[in-house]
């Protein structure tokens, strides 16, 4: 599993990191850094949680095979 | 009141006699629970127009669903926030910063005070938090079975918080919690008279700051470099009135809120008490449902936002406590159940503005929660009093006697 970023949508309310501080890694200011985020196995359940927080729906979940092959 | 004429651009059927300041459940009411009374908003259409909806006295439109104030919210360049709220008081012209700045300008005054209030600063400030929460309800513990926790315990705690992150002495606390009164809730003559106080406030401590630098916030603005350059009074003074201004009425008003409904939901506040653990999920709910304030927007073009004919100037009007109440985003959404998931709520607002105080908000009242109810027994509202609720654009409660006898 995947998470695609949209970084630009981003205005750092932090709920994801609060749901999962070592997926949602956040910068100085609190916004969380750029780049989609490869989810380890087993980690699926925070991951997932953290992603449908964003107030802003900066952040989607790709459950594509493709993203998983990668 | 509802007296003003609606513009020719707005279609007569597009109106309803709806009003954040004068609708039934808006002014000063004992008992009220203005968040509920707006909620009434959902059985109509999803936009209209309301005749009388700033304090002010201005017609705006009413946003009502929560994906459409997401993208009036997220659209600084369509939806402007240079509206000048506090100067026009004093009629003058000059924006609170960053909260009537628009990008690109808004995004550097972010850049400049987002680390100060940031997740990780936040974690930094919480001792001190608990520690002054602690103080607070143990006297009141010591004192009696009874208490006004708005006077007691929200106001001197939430004020207290932010004096000590903006660098000022406790003492005259209960002065610029007067201050804060008159300006979010006084009349006419109040309102002016207190903007000059505290614009003057700001401005003598920025003066004095600049003389002589210690280590808190008006020193770093004073000193802080934007682009190259010092900040000029303006600016100064324009951060400087909207942070006291920000933390003056909104956490209080929430801890508020949130203490009146455990009083009313004794099984929710024993659930709670036992199981603190809960509180941060908790929060969240009584956030979403009890959120302070109304966001308003000035369109800088024509646009025909979701058959809404909005025009140049029009202001617009999306208020947390309608979005947070919209049946399309949550499911029952005047029920209030402390460990609902997926909550994303607005009460922070969405956008660029997403309130820069969230994260120090948040921790005041999960802290405030934990230790009054670890400190607090079953309490209740006492029995022949009744706290006093307004609407408006600050949403307030006045009194909340408490009583554990
Ligand atoms: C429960 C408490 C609070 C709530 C519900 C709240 C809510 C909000 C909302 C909805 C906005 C967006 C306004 C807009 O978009 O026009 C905002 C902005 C802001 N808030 Fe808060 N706030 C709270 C506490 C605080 C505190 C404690 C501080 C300061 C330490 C603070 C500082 C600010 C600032 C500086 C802005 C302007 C941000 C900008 O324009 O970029 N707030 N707040
Ligand atoms: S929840 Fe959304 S807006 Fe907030 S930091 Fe995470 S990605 Fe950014």
């Amino acid at each position: 599993m995947r998470i695609i970023v949209q970084k630009a949508k981003c205005q750092g309310h932090a709920r994801c990191a609060a749901q999962a501080p070592d997926i949602f890694k956040l910068d100085d200011e609190g916004y969380i850094l750029p780049g989609d985020i490869e989810v380890a196995e087993g980690e699926e359940l925070p991951a997932s949680r953290g992603a449908r927080s964003c107030p802003e729906r900066a952040l989607e979940l790709d459950r594509t095979p493709a993203a998983r092959v990668e | 009141m509802a007296t003003n004429p609606v513009p020719d651009h707005v279609p007569p059927e597009m109106v309803r006699d709806f009003s954040l300041f004068t609708s039934p459940g808006m002014p000063p009411t004992p008992n009220g629970d203005p968040h509920a009374a707006v909620a009434c908003v959902h059985d109509g259409p999803p936009i209209f127009y309301s005749r009388y909806n700033t304090q002010d006295g201005r017609g705006t439109w009413v946003i009502t669903r929560a994906a459409d104030q997401r993208k009036v919210l997220q659209d600084a360049e369509t939806f402007s926030s240079h509206r000048s709220i506090f100067s026009s008081i004093l009629g003058e012209n000059w924006p609170t910063i960053p909260l009537e700045l628009d990008p690109p300008a808004h995004g550097v005054f972010r850049s400049l005070l987002n680390p100060l209030l940031s997740p990780k600063r936040v974690l930094a400030l919480e001792p001190a938090v608990r520690e002054r929460a602690v103080e607070l309800i143990e006297r009141i513990a010591a004192s009696g079975t009874s208490c006004d926790a708005m006077k007691d315990f929200a106001f001197p705690f939430a004020v207290s918080t932010f004096l000590r992150f903006l660098g000022l002495p406790d003492d005259r606390l209960d002065t610029f919690v007067g201050w804060g009164k008159d300006l979010l809730h006084g009349d006419d003559k109040e309102r002016p008279v207190a903007a000059r106080t505290i614009v003057a406030f700001i401005d003598e401590l920025a003066a004095m700051r600049r003389q002589e630098a210690v280590d808190d916030f008006m020193t770093f603005i004073v000193q802080a470099q934007v682009e190259g350059r010092r900040l000029t009074d303006t600016q100064v003074r324009g951060i400087g009135v909207l942070v006291f201004v920000a933390g003056l009425d909104t956490v209080a008003a929430a801890i508020g809120f949130d203490l009146a409904y455990l009083a009313r939901n004794l099984k929710d506040q024993q659930l709670l008490r036992s199981e603190p653990d809960r509180i941060p999920l908790a929060t969240e709910e009584l956030l979403r449902a009890y959120p302070p304030i109304q966001l308003i927007r000035v369109a800088t073009k024509d646009i025909d936002f979701e058959g809404a004919p909005i025009r140049r100037g029009d202001y617009v009007s999306c208020a947390t406590m309608i979005a947070n109440r919209d049946p399309a985003e949550f499911e029952c959404p005047n029920t209030i159940d402390l460990e609902r998931e997926d909550n994303r709520h607005a009460a922070f607002g969405y956008g660029p503005h997403r309130c820069l105080g969230s994260h120090l908000a948040r921790r005041e009242i999960v802290v405030g929660l934990e230790e009054w109810l670890a400190r607090i027994p079953a309490f209740r509202i006492k029995p022949g009093t009744a706290p006093i609720t307004s609407g408006g654009h600050v949403f307030g409660i006045e009194n909340l006697i408490l009583d554990w006898s």
